[in-house]
């Protein structure tokens, strides 16, 4: 089980459905949800500042386009392994798959891509398998379609 | 995990029993019943299956509005694409009619030009009908006045004066005169009306 995920999306709707599928996957003790990327940014930010804390997520779920944020998904994922250096495990969950997109994503560091859809319990439970992997930075880049 | 003391054991089984109130949400997950405590661990179990049944359904719910959302979503698409087809087809009508306003205008110059021209055409050859009427007229006049105005000469210089020819040499000389004056008004009034009805 993961202590605590962060998840980053516009759609509070998704919020709903990420926090009861993570709940009945026994997947986490506690989420926490932001609607914009610069939320999150200053978060990382302060953290970096303030050095580790225990409420810091260890786990990063990112949209990949988050409407009302200066900046996407991506660039997120970029700030917080290059300038916020926090090495938690964080990738993009998003309906797009769009292979460019993917291949910028694995640029910047993120070291998974979830596809959206209505089934999105099957791919976190896959996700969850392969989590310590992640930690241990011995899984290579996945994308859970 | 949790092991919670005996007092908050006893009060949350109290409160389940008569109030049918259950601890729920993810504090559920660090809570643990003490070693051989069957009946605290049973009521975990029936806490995680109510916490469970209520997130499925939650679930479910958020899932088909999700779905719906979607839905209206691309209508909405729809809609605006059609609403976009639309606005062409409405350009296009409104340009085509603009072209057929042009075409119509066009045409329209073109027979006002035709009409002008072949009024042009009849005005030219009235005035050609008149002046050769005038010609001739001047002609006949002029050929009358000289025949007999030789044949009075004639007559004087032989010295066979005729009252009859001085009398109508001069009735018909009158008589030329008043009818050419005649002719020339009417050929005047003629050209007066016509231009009257062109202004």
């Amino acid at each position: 089980m993961i202590d605590s995920i962060l998840l980053v999306d516009d759609e509070d709707l998704f919020h709903l459905v990420f926090e009861d599928a993570c709940s009945l996957l026994d997947m986490t003790l506690s989420l926490e949800a932001l609607n914009s990327s610069d939320e999150a940014e200053k978060l990382f930010k302060q953290w970096f500042i303030e050095g580790p804390v225990e409420d810091r997520p260890q786990c990063v779920f990112v949209d990949l386009n988050i409407i009302g944020s200066s900046f996407d998904g991506i660039e997120l994922i970029r700030k917080i392994n290059y300038e916020y250096g926090n090495g938690v495990v964080i990738g993009i969950i998003s309906s797009s798959d769009d292979s460019q997109e993917i291949e910028k994503a694995k640029e910047v560091g993120a070291q998974f891509w979830i596809i959206k859809s209505d089934e999105i319990e099957p791919r976190l439970e896959e996700f969850l398998k392969d989590y310590n992997n992640y930690v241990n930075k011995t899984q290579s880049f996945k994308v859970y379609k | 995990m949790i092991e919670i003391t005996e007092h908050t054991r006893n009060v949350l089984l109290e409160v389940a029993k008569k109030k049918k109130i259950y601890v729920e949400g993810n504090f559920l997950k660090i809570l643990k019943a003490p070693p051989g405590d069957v009946e605290f661990s049973n009521y975990l179990k029936v806490c995680k299956e109510k916490d469970s049944n209520a997130r499925k359904k939650r679930l479910d719910v958020t899932k088909q509005v999700q779905a719906q959302n979607k839905e209206l979503e691309q209508a909405a698409e729809q809609n605006e694409t059609l609403m976009f087809d639309l606005k062409i087809a409405l350009d296009q009508a409104e340009k085509a009619k603009e072209e057929a306003e042009k075409s119509k205008a066009e045409a329209e110059k073109l027979r006002d030009d035709a009409v002008e021209d072949l009024e042009t055409l009849q005005k030219k050859s009235q005035f050609e009908l008149v002046g050769r009427i005038v010609k001739i007229a001047l002609i006949v006049i002029l050929g009358v006045g000289v025949i007999t105005t030789l044949l009075f000469a004639y007559t004087l210089i032989s010295g066979q004066e005729n009252p009859i020819l001085e009398s109508t040499w001069s009735n018909l000389f009158g008589i030329l005169l008043t009818n050419s004056f005649s002719i020339v008004g009417t050929i005047m009034g003629v050209k007066y009306a016509t231009g009257d009805k062109e202004s």
